[in-house]
């Protein structure tokens, strides 16, 4: 194993916070690391286009590429030291273990660590959601965003939340074929919709770029339906048809309102959860917000959590958007910085203003806009007895149904129906499971508690990992 | 497969409070507990079963379900003496035995426990240990478990996938496994079925010896007081600290020990694989994972928390892997565990009642998947029977000391 020394910084993750915190801090003098697992930077909303690609029109990226090209102009530094391509394994005695395809493991210590992994789409288990053809909105993303690539011919966008409607413009933007897209939640009510004014401040962009999205999506004329729930999808072999129906409050699908379209793509964008693996690995404390993801590492005005030197930043602390992640990163930044004796208090809390200010402006609104799209139950109710819950290991609803019948331990509905032991660790169904034991228990799912964290955070394979060197106490002596 | 376990967990008397008298109370929920809970209702006996969380939790259900038939390695020594020799062989009688009682298992509690009994082999990967493979063998044929040594091409035929280099192999067609997810619960559900109260998420706080009562001893638990003529200390890891509170000093160690998982592939290791100078198992189970261990530490934590991975223990656990089984460089790891293993400082089992205090009684055992079921029918065998007209091994006792 090799050693990454020195660093007065570590930063897991290279997206919208985790190249704001490195910018920051390395701006101060910092000496700082920042790791991520792709090829290049910019997370999911900065994300660059391919290797490959010859991008003659900056501009026509948008808004979101540019910003991303200015953060990472940024920490274009001799004090930042960039490993891309590079996994995180684990975090053990003050140092981050990981694994690169070329470089193998390389242990990196640290003064400060900022734990920036970001948001994974939201999984929902509705019959038919394992065929070819049903995508996650940030898989589609992830293609058209580095490769330019349709995920079909004729393609419905069912989701919820401010993406639903961004990422299906963004689709159509990109060349994407979108015909049809469905907003769980129902029209704003007056309410929402005042309330979400009143905190119009300090998000005028946000608004604009709504208002923009929408227009795409009116000259496309593509139609936006709210109050719709995806119910199942069809096909021999891979995607041919999808059905979708009314929602109730708790989004729920009322009977009889079901339509049945042709497609040969579906995107589905029911939000995101947090990535949480680290945090827990390190043992910080969370609290629980269906709204921002479920469980959300807990964390002061600075980004510090629980675990002394421990900072988390951006949407892997509950998801809250871009904007927030950069003031969040920036705000750690100084504070590390501050904490190093590289710059005073008095520096440190005149820097922060503006990064404070934004913050809190889109907190306010983000928890407006979280109210009008209150994530419903009925989200976790979709799928039928031969749906499979977990993909790795093709367990089905009815194989685990009546284990939850008599338990309310997740533990022992894994070690009974091996549901969540493959390869995603059970990032695909331990929430949804969770979501099963709260309602069959009628408990709340904050209270259905987490698997015992474990490394690796991702597979890695045995011979990246394999040290001869390492020798065990003997079992007897020759 | 997983009826016993649903119809186990379904009970839902397990969450009630526990009765407040009972003539044998089995403290712990583990393959000793729930399989000696098992023996005594057959035999009649009226047994309470508690267990602070749920059944099957700790290394019962964390062990990788490996029968240990061969001589444990850490007994083993380059130059054993002929005394030292005797002494092994007595111990792989013991194990021959625990084979037969896997052998019915399945049919004694009328359910699939994953039992298999595919061959162990042991790899030795220099001369001096194959001299302590040969010795090895020797005793444990000398004791009747069957073994073979191979080397050299008859070696590489007989199992292709090991390293070619290596000096040799012994293979014990006896040794197998189970799914120990299934045995503790099973166990617990035929000993329900006979009139065993389990109360789980009922922990013992504290234990008292009573003069001049009806009752013997006082278990106060955190759903209420127990009254028992007879207790059970079955606690596993903890057996030791439940003991002590009644003075006893038991001699045992903890230790944490590093389990490693890996994605599946095609199916084609059919027998565990040890390693006789190093510290590795290695086998692949019936979902085509392989799991690797074999005694690298994690590290302790305080109760409830789980011990935790070492990474250093994975790297080293690996590398031996791969020395003993080349093609497995390409095969992700995707999961590490860890369990609490409880031994006792002479590798014996402490199995029997207190002579300084009559009615207490404690089961544990190293290597408790394997002997688990066995011990807990000797104690049972003991506790049923009259008064002196059973006894358990001398080297057992509870109340020994070691240096």
């Amino acid at each position: 194993m090799k050693s990454v020394t020195g660093n007065d910084l570590v930063v897991i993750g290279g997206g919208p916070a985790g190249i704001a915190a490195a910018a920051t801090a390395s701006s101060l003098g910092l000496r700082v690391a920042l790791i991520d697992e792709r090829i290049t930077l910019g997370g999911q909303i900065f994300k660059r286009v391919g290797p490959g690609f010859d991008l003659r029109e900056r501009k026509s990226l948008g808004k979101d590429y540019a910003r991303g090209s200015d953060l990472i102009d940024e920490i274009d530094r001799p004090n930042v030291t960039l490993l891309t391509s590079t996994t995180v394994l684990t975090i053990e005695d003050g140092k981050v273990i990981t694994s690169h395809p070329e470089e193998g493991i390389r242990a990196l210590d640290y003064r400060f660590l900022i734990i920036a992994p970001g948001a994974y789409d939201r999984p929902v288990a509705f019959p038919g959601w394992t065929l070819p053809g049903v995508m996650t909105a940030g898989a589609v993303q992830t293609m058209v965003k580095t490769q330019r690539i349709s995920p079909g011919k004729r393609v419905f966008f069912a989701g919820s939340g401010p993406l639903a409607l961004a990422f299906s413009a963004q689709l159509i933007g990109l060349g994407a074929p979108v015909f049809k897209v469905i907003e769980s939640a129902p029209f704003p009510s007056p309410a929402n919709a005042l309330r979400l004014l009143s905190r119009i401040g300090g998000n005028l962009d946000l608004i604009r770029d709504a208002a923009k999205y929408r227009s795409v999506l009116f000259k496309a004329r593509v139609p936006f339906k709210y109050g719709r729930i995806i119910v199942k999808a069809e096909g021999k072999g891979r995607l041919e048809y999808v059905t979708h129906a009314k929602a109730d409050r708790e989004w729920n699908p009322i009977p009889g309102t079901e339509v049945r379209e042709a497609c040969d793509a579906l995107c589905v964008g029911y939000g995101f959860f947090p990535s949480h693996e680290l945090f827990r690995l390190v043992d910080c404390a969370f609290e629980y917000d269906e709204n921002r993801g479920g469980f959300s590492v807990l964390r002061d005005e600075w980004g510090a959590t629980s675990v002394d030197s421990v900072f988390a930043v951006g949407d892997g602390t509950g998801v809250t958007g871009s904007y927030s992640a950069v003031a969040q990163g920036r705000l750690a930044g100084l504070q590390i910085a501050s904490r190093l004796k590289k710059i005073t208090e008095e520096e440190r809390d005149s820097a922060a203003k503006p990064y404070a200010r934004e913050l809190r402006a889109r907190n306010r609104f983000q928890s407006a806009l979280n109210k009008m799209f209150d994530v419903g139950a009925g989200i976790y109710r979709l799928a039928d007895r031969k749906t499979v819950i977990c993909r790795c290991e093709s367990v089905t609803r009815g194989a685990i149904d009546p284990i939850i019948d008599s338990t309310d331990d997740v533990s022992v509905v894994k070690g009974i129906s091996r549901a969540g032991m493959g390869l995603c660790q059970g990032r695909n169904c331990q929430r949804h499971i969770a979501a099963m034991i709260a309602d069959r228990h009628q408990k709340p799912i904050s209270s259905v508690s987490f698997q015992t964290p474990r490394f690796p955070v991702k597979p890695v394979e045995i011979g990246a990992i394999a040290d001869d060197s390492i020798r065990e106490e003997k079992y007897f002596i020759t | 497969m997983s009826e016993f376990l649903v119809g186990y967990l379904s009970n839902q008397s397990n969450h009630e409070d526990p009765p407040r008298e009972c003539d044998v109370l089995v403290i712990g929920g583990g393959l000793l507990g729930t399989s000696l809970a098992y023996y005594l209702a057959k035999e009649g006996t009226d047994v309470t079963l508690i267990e602070r969380e749920e059944i099957n939790r700790e290394a019962s259900g964390t062990n990788a379900g490996s029968f240990h038939f061969q001589i444990a390695l850490h007994q083993l020594t380059p130059n054993m003496t002929d005394s030292e020799k005797d002494r092994l062989a007595s111990e792989v009688r013991l194990q021959v035995d625990a084979a037969k009682l896997w052998d019915n298992l399945e049919q004694e509690l009328d359910a699939d426990l994953g039992v298999h009994f595919d061959g162990g082999i042991m790899v030795a990967e220099t001369e001096e240990e194959m001299r302590v493979l040969r010795d090895k063998d020797e005793i444990e044929k000398s004791a009747g478990l069957e073994s073979h040594i191979l080397t050299g091409d008859e070696m590489r035929a007989f199992a292709p996938y090991l390293a070619p280099d290596l000096a040799g192999i012994s293979f014990c067609p006896r040794e197998g496994h189970a799914n120990p997810l299934l045995v503790g619960p099973t166990y617990a559900y035929r000993a329900a079925e006979r009139g065993v109260r389990f109360r789980t998420d009922c922990g013992a706080e504290s234990i008292e010896v009573l003069t001049g009562e009806k009752h013997r001893f006082k278990v106060t638990t955190n759903k209420g007081v127990i009254k028992a003529n007879r207790v059970v200390n079955a606690a596993g890891a903890w057996t030791a600290e439940l003991a002590a509170q009644l003075g006893l000093k038991l001699p045992m160690g903890l230790s944490g020990l590093h389990v490693n998982v890996t994605e599946p592939r095609e199916y084609f290791l059919k027998s565990m694989v040890q390693h006789i100078g190093r510290r590795l198992t290695l086998k692949q189970t019936h979902n085509n994972t392989f799991i690797i261990g074999g005694g690298w530490p994690s590290r302790p934590e305080p109760y409830p928390k789980r011990f935790s991975n070492i990474w250093n223990s994975a790297s080293g656990n690996l590398a031996v892997a791969l020395r003993v089984l080349p093609m497995l460089k390409d095969v992700k790891l995707i999961r590490t565990w860890s369990g609490v293993w409880a031994y006792t400082l002479d590798f014996k089992p402490i199995l029997g009642e207190s002579e300084r205090i009559p009615g207490y009684h404690v089961a544990m055992v190293p290597t408790g998947f394997t002997l688990g079921p066995m011990v807990a029918q000797m104690l049972s065998e003991y506790m049923t029977a009259p008064k002196g007209s059973i006894k358990l091994p001398e080297e057992f006792r509870v109340d020994r000391e070691v240096a």
